[in-house]
């Protein structure tokens, strides 16, 4: 098998990251890098530790050892908020939808901003009410009450606001039906194709390798291979070796 | 033995009256709480050094209105920087570190304002004098001018929470800190804000009742343990909750001192506090409006 080429110019860069919970090791050496819009996936077993490594790279977990460059910046250490402003959005695993705020005060957390202008705030909205005619129904209801796919909606929409150059994006269709599935593919493949670069996490293998051109698989906390996507099919002993029980 | 109506009607107003301001006083506490589980032991010196302020710029400027915005600038400024100092190297260690850090605040506060100023009661004279006719009563026009101010105040801050763009940064980081923070908002800001605000709520309501009661280091002391009361009942961290909780639990107390004196009235908001903590310790107003 050809090894894939890693992307030339990275919008981000992690080099050899490890975190602790407490006195776990949780990350064990995590290295990955993803291309400006390339989307990649990162797989592996459950708690290998692959949303670690999206916290991480957030800032929302601390790292002990290892560099995140963000555009050839080192950003290890970084508060949260400065990264989501500088360009790095992230979509949590559990949605994480402001519950008590309505589905525009959900989006006005990302929309309310310095720099922003009322014109491209309204290109902005528009953008994702066409994306999601369902959240433009809604918009003047309490993100509680939405319905799952609803909310994983939600929280992809939340992190378009900051129009950002990267989405850290942990397990969007989990617990989704296929119909909403099929439409977050759609939303990747859009995302993509704006330029916009997605990290990938997810346990539905045959979406990664369908969205992603790349692939990392994670085993004990480490990143311990990567391939091309279009060089994996779903029952490939690659993955069976980082995936099957 | 029948109650006279018109003493109802009296000590409803009264309660309505006290209730405004100890809604004040307790919506500052409440919100700190609720965004960042800190109890501010020092909330009621924070409402003690905004009656001194207000007494010190209302001696020099003869304006009420001037005192009332300059001790709750002030006083802003002062819980802001108390936050920096002492709670923010705080995040992410045991909150009764946080309680410590606020009770010592409390206690050089008080001991600063009895330094400075010295044990004997001040006076801030009324802006509003005169009486008016309530039944039986001459009621004065002051005590009105409490109530009204204290919901003015507080129903503007519940506009801005609601509509404002720093509104919703704060109620989203009351929600969940760290999403908020992975929005873009700066959560560690926000808190200094919020207890800025909080701040600035508990000079405000101690420059507006400063006229009432004088202006001495340990005025602070009942109002506060009041409204630790209110913030429990009203649900902990529930800003409606709150205002709801301090209007009741007044109400309460004004009624019954109706047979007891008032400083046995008190006993009520106790025996409020204890029920509450023993049948609905998740507090007896909405908890969603958090
Ligand atoms: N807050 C936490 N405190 C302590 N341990 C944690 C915490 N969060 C995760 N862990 C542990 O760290 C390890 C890695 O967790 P992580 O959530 O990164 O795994 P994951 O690969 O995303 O798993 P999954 O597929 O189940 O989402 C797991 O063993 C998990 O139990
Ligand atoms: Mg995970």
């Amino acid at each position: 098998m050809t090894k894939p080429d890693s992307a030339a110019d990275p919008i981000v860069k992690v080099d050899d990251l490890h975190a602790y919970y407490g006195k776990s090791h949780v990350l064990n050496g995590v290295s990955l890098q993803v291309g400006r819009s390339e989307v990649v996936g990162l797989l592996g077993r459950n708690g290998v530790g692959k949303s670690t490594t999206l916290k991480s790279i957030m800032g929302l977990v601390h790292a002990q050892q290892g560099t995140v460059l963000f555009e050839g910046k080192p950003v290890t250490g970084m508060p949260a908020h400065k990264l989501a402003r500088s360009g790095i959005a992230y979509v949590p695993e559990d949605r994480r939808i402001f519950r008590l705020l309505t589905v525009m005060e959900n989006l006005r957390t990302g929309l309310d901003r310095a720099g922003m202008t009322e014109s491209r705030r309204h290109e902005l909205l528009d953008k994702v009410y066409e994306l999601f005619p369902i959240l433009a129904e809604r918009r003047n209801q309490h993100g509680g009450t939405l319905s799952g796919g609803e909310q994983q909606m939600l929280a992809i929409a939340r992190a378009m606001m900051l129009e950002p150059k990267i989405i850290l994006l942990d397990e969007p269709t989990e617990g989704l039906m296929p119909r909403m599935v099929a439409q977050i593919a759609r939303i990747i493949e859009i995302l993509h194709r704006e330029g916009v670069a997605i990290l990938l996490v997810e346990q539905n293998v045959a979406l990664t390798l369908e969205c992603s051109r790349r692939v990392y698989f994670m085993e004990k906390g480490e990143t311990r291979h990567h391939a091309a996507a279009a060089d994996l099919t779903v029952d490939d002993p690659v993955i069976h070796q980082y995936l099957g029980v | 033995m029948a109650i006279p109506w018109d003493l109802i009607v009296v000590q409803t107003v009264n309660g309505i009256v006290t209730g405004m301001i100890l809604a004040l006083v307790a919506s500052g506490l409440t919100l700190i709480f609720g965004i960042m589980d800190v109890v501010n032991f020092a909330h009621g010196e924070l409402f003690m050094l905004g009656a001194y302020i207000g007494v010190l710029v209302l001696a020099s400027t003869g304006s009420f209105l001037l005192a009332l915005t300059t001790a709750s600038l002030v006083v802003a400024l002062i819980g802001a920087a108390l936050q920096i100092v002492t709670l923010r190297p705080l995040i992410g260690r045991d909150p009764l570190t946080t309680i410590l850090a606020t009770f010592g605040a409390s206690l050089v506060l008080q001991n600063y304002a009895l330094w400075q100023f010295g044990p004997i009661s001040r006076k801030i004279a009324e802006p509003v004098s005169g009486q008016f006719h309530l039944l039986y009563l001459e009621y004065p026009w002051y005590r009105l001018v409490i109530a009204v101010a204290s919901a003015a105040i507080i129903g503007a801050f519940w506009l801005f929470l609601k509509f404002g763009r720093y509104g919703i940064w704060i109620r989203a980081t009351t929600q969940d800190r760290v999403m908020a923070q992975a929005m873009g908002i700066p959560v560690p800001w926000v808190h200094t804000g919020v207890f800025a605000i909080g701040a600035a709520m508990a000079a405000a309501s101690g420059v507006l009742f400063g006229p009432l009661v004088g202006v001495e280091p340990y005025m602070g002391l009942p109002w506060v343990l009041k409204a630790f009361i209110v913030v429990v009942v009203g649900g902990m961290g529930s800003f409606g909750g709150s205002i709801a909780a301090a209007i009741f639990v007044s109400l309460l107390e004004s009624y019954a001192s109706i047979w007891v004196s008032p400083s046995q009235a008190i006993i009520v908001s106790f025996v409020v506090l204890i029920l509450t903590l023993l049948f609905r310790p998740t507090g007896l107003f909405g908890s969603a409006s958090r």
